[in-house]
């Protein structure tokens, strides 16, 4: 607290530097004390060690820094970590279940989905969250969804076959 | 290192306190969407962030079906309004366009206040909810005022809000028979949007996007003079998406077709 507490419920409240925050990572609880001025991204990379979690345009239109939050998608790259408070976060580190692959995972090997790979784990949390909320999307519904990520190696006709290929493979 | 500067933040659940924190350095926040990567260009730099997010009155929806409106808090998402029964029934034409919103990442953080007060041109909202003639609550420490969104937002990036003010929700009316929102998108935002509603003898036209604010006009059913003047009027910009005289092509075009030869 860089400020003095003013009484309660009168005048501006104080404005911190730092927050001590809570959330499950992963399945795992953490506790942090997050500077405000930390993004998500930077906290999971750069203090977490999670390096699946990719960053490139920094502006929230390219997908590679894509986490979930409470099982909804989001630009890690554009969330500031103190936003996390509370929240079950899973990253690309959390879908494998030791050595087996996450069937979306799977897919996207199967069908030769990337090259580089930097895109990859912000497709793939894409994929998961669209599956979460649609199980069976046809290819239309894999553009839309996907249209926010960027790959510049691949070319996207492998990326939409793996995400029907993960659909077929786990729609109930 | 990091990407952003040093920053305060300022958390609490309660509105008096959040209208008493908020100045001209410590400014409102709530998806971060806009926000956030404007403090990591260095174009904006305030002492601290206000979370608005805590406080229950700028999250909720209420549906009042003796008015005939819906209100959306402030720091509500786009995917929420999307996805909200009440939004849909009686607004569906501003739940779809709340679902095609930038990305869907966008979707789950970004939120209609947020959207409104930056004013970026390119909304897709802002020219939906002045279509439909919603109205905004606006608070500071002074007190509360009510304006349509038409006065919220008055130019490119600009609202008439003071530094010590919020806006706290949306009233939006339900939406009439006969509307509908179209636009032209390239990249995460609209080049051209366009919301019609048309009535028996009415043509009311809002366009957004390619203009610095929504612009909204009625003409009488028919009057196709009149549509012409009005699409060679207004003051279209020119982008990387393309030149005012391609998007002013495609709006009349757009309105010949929804328009002109509409059953």
């Amino acid at each position: 607290m860089t400020e003095p507490r003013p009484p309660e419920g009168e005048g501006p409240a104080p404005a911190a530097t730092s927050v001590v925050i809570a959330f499950r990572l992963n399945g795992r609880r953490v506790e942090t004390l997050a500077p405000v001025r930390l993004t998500a991204a930077e906290l999971l990379r750069d203090q977490l060690g999670l390096t699946g979690t990719k960053v490139s345009c920094g502006i929230q239109v390219c997908g590679a820094c894509t986490v979930l939050v409470d099982g909804a998608p989001a630009s890690s790259c554009c969330l500031l970590a103190v936003d996390l408070d509370g929240t079950e976060v899973v990253t690309v580190e959390g879908l494998a279940q030791g050595r087996e692959l996450h069937p979306v995972q799977e897919a996207f090997a199967a069908a030769n989905a990337l090259q580089c790979g930097y895109c990859t784990p912000g497709f793939v949390m894409m994929t998961v969250a669209l599956l979460a909320a649609d199980p069976r999307p046809d290819r239309a519904a894999v553009r839309e969804w996907l249209d926010g990520n960027l790959c510049r190696c691949t070319g996207y006709a492998p990326i939409e076959t793996a995400v029907i290929l993960a659909a077929e493979r786990t729609a109930p | 290192m990091g990407v952003l500067p040093e920053l305060g933040l300022v958390r609490s659940d309660d509105l008096g306190r959040v209208l008493a924190s908020v100045d001209a350095e410590h400014v409102p926040y709530a998806g971060g969407t806009e926000l956030v990567p404007a403090m990591g260009l260095g174009l904006r730099r305030p002492a601290a962030v206000v979370d608005l997010k805590r406080v229950e009155a700028l999250g909720r929806i209420a549906v009042d079906a003796d008015a005939g409106a819906v209100e959306i808090g402030a720091a509500v998402t786009h995917r929420r309004i999307a996805e909200h029964p009440g939004v849909r029934r009686h607004l569906p034409v501003l739940a779809r366009a709340a679902g095609r919103v930038g990305n869907a990442r966008v979707r789950s953080t970004g939120t209609i206040g947020g959207n409104l007060c930056f004013a970026e041109p390119r909304s897709d909202l802002a020219c939906v909810l002045i279509a439909l003639q919603a109205t905004s609550e606006v608070r500071s420490g002074r007190g509360a005022r009510t304006l349509a969104v038409d006065e919220l937002v008055i130019g490119a990036f600009e609202t008439s809000l003071s530094a010590d003010e919020i806006l706290v929700s949306v009233t939006v009316p339900f939406e009439p028979a006969g509307m509908s929102y179209w636009k032209l998108q390239s990249y995460e935002r609209p080049t051209l949007g366009v919301a019609v509603v048309v009535t028996e003898d009415r043509w009311e036209i809002t366009v957004g996007a390619a203009v610095e604010r929504p612009v909204r006009t009625v003409l009488a059913a028919g009057d196709s003079a009149g549509l012409d003047d009005f699409a060679a009027g207004l003051d279209i910009g020119a982008d990387l998406c393309g030149p005012a005289e391609y998007k002013r092509s495609v709006l009349r075009e757009h309105l010949r077709t929804v328009l002109e030869t509409a059953p």
